[in-house]
């Protein structure tokens, strides 16, 4: 399975890891670090805004957060997303 | 007249330093796209400042792009990109040639055009950090309307002058004087390289007022610290405005009675010296009427 990574565990910002996922599988999504217990359905909010956005049907997301806000967060996952599709990022 | 006493840069791919660098209230942010962002990110770099420039909050900084040199495969992604976002301009690194800027001008246009944007927005920040690019600071000033300022480099300038840094920046007084001269003969704005030790707020103090000396209007800036030293350095104090005000109102009174030259406090006052008491006011945020 191919898998592509974007982002830091800087302040403000996430390490997203995605993995490609056979057809019809969906969406997973897993979360960890400080801001899940509070922000999480958000965060899973923004990701899946970002991933149908992108296209997105079928992948597994893996998320380490360090205190992204939606902004940072939808930035990573659509970086990680492109870097999987191998093209170009913007 | 905008001020640009100083620019931050904020490293592309740092959601922290772009999200809050201008609450450290500096003139004007640059985000960064070039050297702080290493190869292997200049893509999430790009998706992230982009999405920072659509949230557009920068208080009343000036917002601009350190765009990838134009001898990359970088820039046209890069400007693609930020530039539809509606920002003030663009820093272009290494600029030698007056050509590099047409081209630039040209592709520019052609996005804003397509952005439907008003062509001829987004301004253009030049850094000369060879000595060829110092050589056609004034072709390369005068290259397009959209030079809004020129500005010397530091470190690579050296390397191409095959010099090194020295205590006092010795061997860039020339290409400085080389850039004030160009760039208020091409009626653009002269800002200063970074000063690159962050710990020596005396050393930023002595070479920031000896730049504003040659004619500088600015400098960059790589830390926030040094924010506050500059703008100290390149703010006119209480007894510079006040003087400045009695300059341009007795120059205001004078013409209203038809003369030349009048007298401010016993000595003659004649067009020079109250051009320059309106460039003090200017950068006190005051206008020439001496009001807010």
């Amino acid at each position: 399975m191919k898998t592509a990574q974007a982002g830091t565990l800087e302040s403000m910002d996430c390490i997203v890891s995605v993995t490609e996922s056979d057809k019809g599988r969906g969406i997973s999504i897993v979360m960890e670090g400080a801001s899940v217990a509070r922000f999480g359905e958000a965060m899973v909010k923004a990701t899946k805004d970002t991933l149908k956005s992108l296209g997105v049907r079928d992948i597994s997301v893996s998320i380490q957060d360090n205190g992204a806000g939606d902004l940072v967060l939808k930035a990573r996952v659509e970086a990680a997303v492109r870097r999987l599709a191998g093209g170009k990022a913007a | 007249m905008r001020l640009r006493r100083t620019k931050l840069y904020l490293p592309g791919n740092n959601p922290n330093m772009l999200l809050r660098g201008h609450l450290f209230n500096p003139d004007g942010v640059i985000l960064d796209l070039e050297d702080a962002v290493a190869v292997s990110e200049k893509d999430a770099a790009r998706i992230l400042v982009r999405d920072v420039l659509r949230k557009g909050d920068f208080g009343n900084c000036e917002v601009t792009v350190r765009i990838n040199a134009m001898d990359t495969d970088l820039w046209r992604s890069d400007i693609e990109t930020v530039v539809p976002c509606g920002i003030d301009g663009i820093r272009i690194p290494k600029v030698e040639n007056p050509k590099d800027i047409a081209i630039m001008d040209e592709a520019l246009s052609h996005i804003e055009s397509k952005a439907k944007m008003r062509v001829g927005k987004t301004l253009i920040f030049c850094l000369l950090e060879t000595a060829l690019g110092i050589w056609n600071a004034y072709d390369i000033a005068k290259a397009s309307r959209r030079v809004a300022a020129i500005c010397p480099g530091g470190e690579d300038l050296r390397a191409d002058l095959k010099t090194t840094r020295s205590e006092n920046s010795e061997e860039l007084i020339g290409p400085r004087r080389i850039v004030v001269l160009a760039a208020h003969a091409a009626g653009v704005d002269a800002l200063d390289t970074v000063y690159a030790d962050i710990t020596d707020d005396a050393g930023l103090r002595r070479e920031t007022e000896w730049v504003k000396q040659l004619g500088f209007q600015g400098k960059s800036v790589i830390h926030p610290n040094q924010i506050p030293i500059i703008h100290d350095v390149f703010t006119p104090t209480d007894r510079e405005i006040e003087q400045a005000k009695k300059i341009v109102e007795a120059a205001v009174e004078a013409a209203a009675r038809g003369l030349g030259a009048v007298q401010v406090d016993g000595k003659m006052v004649d067009k020079p010296v109250v051009k320059r008491a309106e460039y003090t006011l200017q950068r006190a945020g005051l206008s020439a009427g001496g009001e807010k």
